[in-house]
């Protein structure tokens, strides 16, 4: 590929564009600043003709101001001659111009634009001058402007006379608007045609070398370059480059919030391993009945929207909680580490649940009979043999609660009490004191522990895995408990299961009741309300998430197709750069992208699309990793025949990828809509006027204590969301039967 | 589906692989030089490793050379996508698509070339016909048979009418006797469309059978290339003496030539033998090669070396005998045996040859 006559030609090519390039560049913004420079100088002379008169010094002053009717932020000194002293002296007009008169007028610049207006020529300098005035004359602010000086002479009743000058400075701001304009289209252009160039020399294959130069584009502007944006802004204070704001960051207030969500993350870690396992070993290693209606119950979690677990637990323990006021008359808040704790656990125990019985699942349970049969007790067995093979399975497990739990947003936001926590300390300080950088830098602190884990959990627990293919995998089990034991964790998990369908239909009775705690009347005027003000958040929160997964879906599975079928330099960090906002909390994504997106080329901020961005981009990585497993699976003999047979790659793609990894497709897809619908962290943070979300919408419902409303809008997401999920389900069902045939070739 | 035969040619053609810590590169392929004529079938036989199916890949395209270059017919293909090049693979492991049936896995390539449904349908079944799967037009690949998968993959091929047809270990999944079916049956059609084919194999009775003729490859090198009867008659190394058939090799010392006639030392006697390397030379030591159906048992002392036997092993046709030497284990094969004096285990006896059934190779070719 990388021939020395292909570099040769490359570097011929790309030289020759670039001059050329240059050279219209040039050509384009010199025409501009001569044709700028002589529209000047018109006006200029334009405005020496409106000369008073009357020559009197009151005349000149008010003379002189009116410069900027001509031209806009134009300052003007009127410069009288002194015959004696054969000189000008500065008489009356702007401050700022006479400073500047002052500071130069002895340089030979100056003193040869003197002499040239002695003879009544009017003269440009050379250089640019910078001088501090605005460009609004009505305000008193001042920025330091970039001028052009000119200097025009005013002669005498005789009109034949020098009797003075005016000395005018014309910002070269709008210039340089215009200029930079046209740098940042010349460079774009040399960009993309570099990047074109580069595919089609060095790559047989332009189309793959387009998808791939698009994707590593789409990366760059959406994910690495708000991160590098944000770490930008945290080490800048007032336009210099300063540390200010991360001392502050790890000031002892902000420790605490730092300390806040350790805590909690170890706490939430620990006890929903603990419960997961439980519920895994049940499911997998005990002949429990109901396996099948557990997994399913233990599962919904993960689908909830944020806030309804908090919102019901409010509901039934808050300060004027039907449990806790109503029923038991407690005074205990609910509000801070404990509930925080409880809502985490039942939210993110799924994750465990999930994590450890997949690697129990795949435990043979051979081994168990075989030290069974070696006369090992059964509690020698689960501690010596069952235990440690599902070590890696419970370290992973926690540690993908503990990152959960370290980036969960809605849940403290609505139930931290004084208890703080870094994800809303950041969110209080965007939006509270508009303070980005401090926002960004506390994002990064809690990138710590987060990315570490999960770092962690990828490159070493996940290796670490004891999990053979063995043999043919015994299909009769031993039970390790015993009937005592058993019963204990069925009664344990059902109640578990109990409460969290208790809390579900909390948050359904909430919607029939007129105001909860106060008055528990039944009543439908909720719907009403909600419907009335929620209706455009309900409507636009779909259609922007019926956009975004389609989108999502596809852009995962062709990244996939590329990166596991295709060679290409920068692959290993293409595929970092996707799976970056996987391990990276919302919060900070979100501030990222107000700060990357606020101003022109990409000013996206208010707009739809910076949420559709927003789900893409967060969902993608999920939709990569399960295409790569999909992919993996398939003999790339099937892709290479029909290469083969004459068709490229998108034909390739379309007609032999994508229904081949259809399951993992949907899947993807189910998982963006229902992740896009129920998103928080992030989007809080990008929401407009315009395009509200569904879930902030419950969230300042909830905060203003409008249960009732926060219920129905909870009701009506839940639903939404189950019932997508339950069609991909079947859907994806469906095709596993398909599937199935696929790989028994 | 006629269509004009085409030549193929490599011009040293070389391929190095970065091995798998991307430090060093390996080669895979290592200026590889010659040109398959038209119509012709020839069979890259080697050794797993050999780069035989890294060069099929390079001329499919599925592979890029590292240097040299690829001509199909008159026209350099060598950085030619595979879509764009007129060829046709048969997979190992046919990679036939899953999701679709017999009948659209067939008319795959012709709906890309934007053929009116009418003709697909016609070319479909002339060619589910040639392969003799008429009736399957409808099933998915997975309900078929091996035999029955490689066919599809055959006729999934043959229906773009390539102008080269590249087949890689396409008979390496299924049972011997569908196997040697098959292989009648491949070779049968190819030379039926007269269409110019590569075959990869490391199976020698499969090279062997079908090919006009064999590229013998080891570690990327090409050693020999030549006709079937050639590479077992007249193999250039004893390399390609063991791989494309069972050998004896005898260490002697050349003693004089004269006209074709060479006069070697083996052991205590002096032997004549008629046919050599062009690389032997008087004076040296070389390595005789013989094939256990060139060699004879007779009586002790009447043959030109002495042994005893190990073990005799019946095969109907014809018997093994394992004969212990001073030069190690000699392998015999007694053709018709009961026709033909039979050693007991544990005799004495003497192994013989004629001069024109041996050959000697120079020795420090391996």
């Amino acid at each position: 590929m990388f021939t020395k006559k292909r570099i040769l030609q490359f570097c011929t090519a790309a030289l020759i564009f670039l001059l050329a390039d240059f050279w219209m560049y040039s050509t384009l913004s010199s025409d501009f600043r001569a044709y700028e420079a002589e529209r000047n100088f018109n006006e200029i002379e334009l405005f020496a003709k409106t000369v008073p008169d009357e020559r009197t010094a009151q005349d000149f002053a008010q003379w002189v101001p009116t410069v900027k009717d001509i031209i806009p932020g134009a300052r003007a000194l009127y410069l009288a001659f002194d015959e004696q002293n054969f000189n000008f002296i500065a008489e009356s007009g702007s401050e700022t111009a006479r400073a500047l008169f002052q500071a130069y007028n002895s340089t030979p610049d100056f003193q040869k634009a003197m002499e040239s207006v002695y003879y009544l020529e009017p003269m440009k300098l050379g250089s640019t001058y910078q001088a501090d005035y605005s460009l609004d004359p009505d305000t008193i602010s001042a920025d330091t402007i970039r001028s052009q000086v000119y200097f025009v002479p005013v002669v005498d009743e005789t009109g034949y006379q020098v009797s003075g000058a005016a000395m005018i400075l014309v910002p070269t701001s709008t210039a340089t608007g215009y200029s930079n304009l046209l740098k940042t289209l010349f460079i774009a252009a040399a960009v993309v045609f570099l990047g074109i160039l580069l595919v089609l020399t060095f790559t047989r294959d332009p189309l793959t070398g387009f998808m791939v130069l698009g994707l590593f584009g789409i990366v760059i502007v959406f994910i690495a370059y708000p991160l590098i944006e944000a770490i930008r802004l945290s080490f800048m204070k007032d336009g210099v480059f300063s540390l200010q704001t991360w001392k502050e960051s790890l000031s002892p207030t902000y420790l605490v919030a730092l300390w806040g969500s350790l805590r909690l993350g170890v706490l939430t870690a620990t006890i929903s391993t603990l419960v997961g396992f439980i519920f895994a070993f049940l499911i997998e290693r005990t002949r429990f009945k109901q396996k099948k209606l557990m997994t399913t119950m233990a599962t919904m979690p993960v689908i909830s929207p944020p806030f309804s677990l908090s919102l019901s637990i409010i509901l039934l323990f808050g300060n004027n909680g039907l449990i806790s006021k109503q029923l038991l008359h407690l005074d205990t808040s609910i509000y801070g580490l404990g509930g925080l704790t409880l809502v985490q656990v039942i939210g993110m125990f799924p994750i465990a649940f999930m994590t450890i019985s997949g690697v129990l699942r795949q435990i043979d349970s051979t081994v168990e009979d075989a030290s069974l049969d070696l006369s090992a007790t059964r509690w020698q067995t689960f501690k010596e043999i069952t235990l440690p093979l599902s070590v890696p399975g419970i370290l992973s497990a926690w540690l993908l609660v503990f990152t959960n739990s370290l980036a969960d947003f809605a849940n403290p936001l609505l139930l931290s009490g004084d208890y703080r926590v870094l994800s809303t300390e950041a969110y209080m300080l965007v939006t509270g004191r508009s303070n980005l950088g401090a926002g960004s830098a506390l994002s990064f602190i809690l990138l710590m522990p987060t990315l570490t884990a999960f770092l962690v959990q990828r490159n070493w627990v996940a290796k670490k895995s004891y999990v053979t293919v063995t043999g043919k995998p015994s299909t009769t089990l031993t039970e390790l408990t015993n009937k005592p034991v058993r019963i204990t964790m069925e009664t344990f998990s059902w109640i578990f299961l109990g409460f969290i369908a208790s809390l579900y239909l909390t948050i359904v009775a909430g919607c029939f009741v007129v105001n909860w705690g106060i008055d528990y009347s039944f009543t439908l005027a909720n719907w009403g309300e909600a419907l009335a003000r929620g209706w455009t958040s309900i409507r636009d929160t779909v259609t922007l998430a019926a956009i975004a997964t389609p989108i999502a879906g596809l852009l995962a599975m062709l990244a996939a197709m590329l990166i596991v079928r295709k060679n290409f330099p920068g692959k290993r960090i293409l595929e970092m750069l996707i799976m970056t906002p996987y391990a990276i909390p919302g919060t900070l994504i979100g501030i990222s992208y107000i700060l990357a997106f606020n101003r022109q080329p990409l000013l996206l901020v208010g707009t739809g699309a910076i949420i559709v961005i927003n789900y893409i981009i967060r969902e993608l990585p999920v939709g990569l990793e399960n295409g790569i497993t999909a992919l993996h699976q398939i003999d790339p003999a099937i892709e290479e025949s029909a290469a083969d047979l004459g068709a490229d790659v998108p034909t390739v793609f379309r007609t032999i990828v994508l229904p081949l990894i259809r399951p993992a497709f949907l899947s993807s897809m189910s998982y963006t809509f229902v992740r896009s619908m129920t998103a928080v962290s992030a989007i809080i943070f990008l929401i407009s006027a315009r395009w509200n979300h569904l879930t902030v919408l419950i969230f300042n419902f909830s905060e203003n204590l409008r249960f009732g409303l926060a219920s129905v809008l909870s009701t009506i997401l839940i639903v939404i969301v189950l019932s997508v999920w339950a069609l991909m389900q079947i859907v994806v069902r469906d095709d596993k039967l398909t599937q199935k045939t696929i790989s028994t070739r | 589906m006629e269509k004009k035969s085409v030549s193929v040619t490599l011009e040293h053609v070389t391929k190095r692989f970065k091995d798998v810590k991307g430090k060093s590169d390996v080669i895979a392929v290592n200026d590889s030089h010659f040109v398959i004529e038209p119509g012709e079938l020839v069979t890259l036989l080697g050794p797993s490793g050999c780069g035989k199916t890294t060069t099929l890949r390079m001329i499919a395209g599925f592979e890029l050379p590292t240097e040299g270059k690829i001509y199909i017919g008159n026209e350099e293909v060598t950085m030619l996508p595979p879509n764009k090049r007129d060829t046709a693979t048969m997979f190992q492991s046919y990679g036939l698509f899953p999701h679709m049936t017999v009948f659209d896995n067939v008319a795959y390539g012709l709906k890309l070339r934007k053929i009116p449904h009418e003709d697909i349908v016609k070319r479909v079944n002339e060619t589910l016909a040639l392969v003799g799967l008429s009736d399957y037009g409808d099933r998915a690949p997975s309900k078929l048979s091996g035999g029955q998968q490689q066919r599809v993959a055959l006729a999934r091929s043959l229906i773009v009418t390539p102008s080269v047809l590249l087949l890689d270990e396409p008979l390496s999944n299924l049972d011997a006797l569908l196997r040697e079916q098959m292989r009648v049956e491949i070779r049968k059609i190819q030379k039926e469309l007269g269409i110019t084919a590569v075959y990869v194999t490391h199976d020698r009775v499969e090279a062997m059978s079908l090919s006009d003729r064999v590229v013998v490859m080891k570690d990327g090198f090409i050693r020999q290339i030549g006709s079937p009867i050639d590479i077992y008659e007249n193999p250039n190394s004893r390399f390609v003496a063991g791989f494309v058939g069972k050998a004896a090799f005898f260490p002697v010392r050349v003693k004089k030539q004269e006209a074709n006639l060479w006069t070697c030392q083996l052991g205590e006697k002096e032997v004549v033998v008629e046919r050599a390397t062009t690389d032997v030379e008087v004076g040296t030591e070389a390595v005789l090669m013989a094939r256990p159906e060139s060699l004879r048992v007779t009586e002790k002392g009447k043959g030109k070396i002495e042994g005893k036997v190990r073990m005799n092993v019946y095969l109907g046709n014809s018997m093994e005998a394992f004969i212990n030497t001073s030069f190690g284990e000699v392998l015999v094969q007694i053709d018709d045996p009961h026709a033909k004096k039979v050693f007991e285990e544990g005799e004495e006896v003497s192994i013989d040859f004629t001069p024109d059934r041996v050959r000697l190779l120079n020795e420090n070719e391996a």
